[in-house]
């Protein structure tokens, strides 16, 4: 049992967090507004039925993570290769560039930073995980849930829990080492490093580079280790809050929007 | 009846039990890990090419009723179309192929929860009429088997040991 004054402080306690987790849900920011403001709604109408066997976190959690899948189940999963895909869309939208040089140049929220946009990255690729891994993987390796709390949350046993986070793991693991210049020579993407060049031209990307661990650990851990490390640049940022959120939230909607036509279309 | 035991060294072995009309080949072994994690893998096929070593392809949902398409290494050039015939979560599951009474097979999932493991035991029963003429070309599964039992075994310890 709860009382309405628990829940409100809860609720402010981790609404920030549950804002950014439905932002990389469902890579919309309207949308994840909206879950948060239902969640909200839900939550305060159905105090009565919290029985306290689970906290109040892991509750509204529940509930936002039950309002996104609602949106998410009939909607496809993005391809592994979405940033390819979504350059070659913004390399023919000279608009979109425009608009982000405007960001760039005039926001307090307009820095482009090499690790923000790892993070970024990561929303966009997870994005093709089956929808319960992706889940299950944003509860425990950025919000830090246990296996048991995230078995709450998305109301199955903790064996299931395990397997979609092992696999959800796995998935991106592989991806990543195959995909990602910064951790693998032989990497097939180097957006991040390129975009740094276009919006950061006076900067030394190499010791931009040299600042982020898991870059400069690349050659001595394992692709395991280094997925953490890439998990745990997304920890530290939040995406409305950082100082590119502004940049990052454009490219975001701009992705958003490429991925729904390419998917339309197919 | 012959009975074989396949070679190999310490990882779980497989029996094949062949009759004139039948060939029935069989293996068993203890995974330290919920019987709900096994069954998770054994139940999601798009995740089969990832862990397990002997499906090259996998094309459709493990579901009742609904037909799946593989290839394994067995004999990598052809489709093996089958049937999900049952499911009884976390203990048992049936695959179907082929046309009885000329030529059909049963695939037979099965786990036992023995404590805090589990008992997978899985089994492949081909046959019919047309058995006879076919049987010589039709390649041992015990090598096939036995990666099989123990690819699912490794993966399903990580998975039950991660925190």
């Amino acid at each position: 049992m709860a009382t309405k004054t628990e829940l409100n402080q809860e609720f402010e306690n981790c609404k920030g967090q549950l804002k950014s987790y439905l932002l990389r849900l469902t890579t919309n920011v309207e949308d994840a507004e909206d879950i948060v403001q239902e969640t909200y709604l839900k939550a305060s109408t159905n105090i009565d039925s919290f029985r306290g066997n689970s906290t109040l976190k892991t509750w509204l959690f529940s509930i936002g993570s039950n309002l996104a899948k609602d949106l998410l189940r009939s909607k496809k999963r993005w391809p592994e290769n979405v940033t390819d895909i979504c350059k070659e869309a913004a390399m023919n939208n000279r608009q979109f560039f425009g608009e982000m040089m405007q960001i760039r140049s005039t926001s307090e929220q307009g820095n482009f930073e090499i690790k923000e946009h790892i993070s970024f990255c990561l929303t966009c690729v997870t994005k093709s995980l089956p929808l319960e891994q992706h889940l299950v993987l944003l509860l425990k390796e950025v919000y830090q849930f246990k296996a048991r709390e995230i078995a709450e949350i998305i109301d199955n046993t903790e064996a299931m829990v395990k397997y979609y986070l092992h696999s959800a793991r796995s998935k991106m693991i592989e991806i990543f080492d195959h995909r990602c210049a910064l951790i693998n020579k032989g990497g097939v993407c180097h957006q991040c490093t390129e975009l740094n060049g276009i919006f950061n031209p006076k900067q030394n990307a190499s010791e931009e580079l040299a600042k982020i661990q898991m870059v400069r650990d690349a050659e001595k851990k394992s692709k395991e280790e280094l997925f953490e490390l890439r998990t745990e640049i997304m920890r530290s940022l939040d995406p409305f809050e950082s100082e590119a959120a502004e940049l990052q939230l454009h490219h975001l909607k701009h992705n958003h929007r490429v991925m729904n036509e390419y998917l339309k279309k197919k | 009846m012959t009975i074989r035991k396949a070679p190999g060294k310490s990882r779980s072995k497989s029996t094949t039990v062949k009759t004139t009309f039948t060939r029935k080949t069989s293996i068993s072994t203890k995974i330290e890990a919920d019987a709900a994690i096994v069954w998770a893998l054994l139940t999601n096929g798009s995740d089969y090419t990832r862990w397990n070593s002997t499906i090259t392809s996998f094309e459709g949902d493990i579901e009742k009723g609904q037909r799946i398409k593989l290839k394994t290494t067995l004999d990598p050039k052809r489709t093996f179309k089958l049937k999900v015939l049952s499911m009884l979560s976390d203990k048992e599951m049936k695959w179907s192929s082929g046309a009885a009474p000329f030529f059909s097979g049963l695939r037979t999932y099965t786990l036992e929860h023995q404590g805090s493991a589990t008992i997978f035991s899985m089994s492949e029963k081909i046959g019919g009429l047309m058995f006879p003429m076919a049987a010589s070309s039709i390649p041992s599964f015990d090598e096939s088997f036995e990666k099989f039992a123990e690819d699912l075994k490794t993966e399903a310890e990580i998975i039950q040991k991660q925190k």
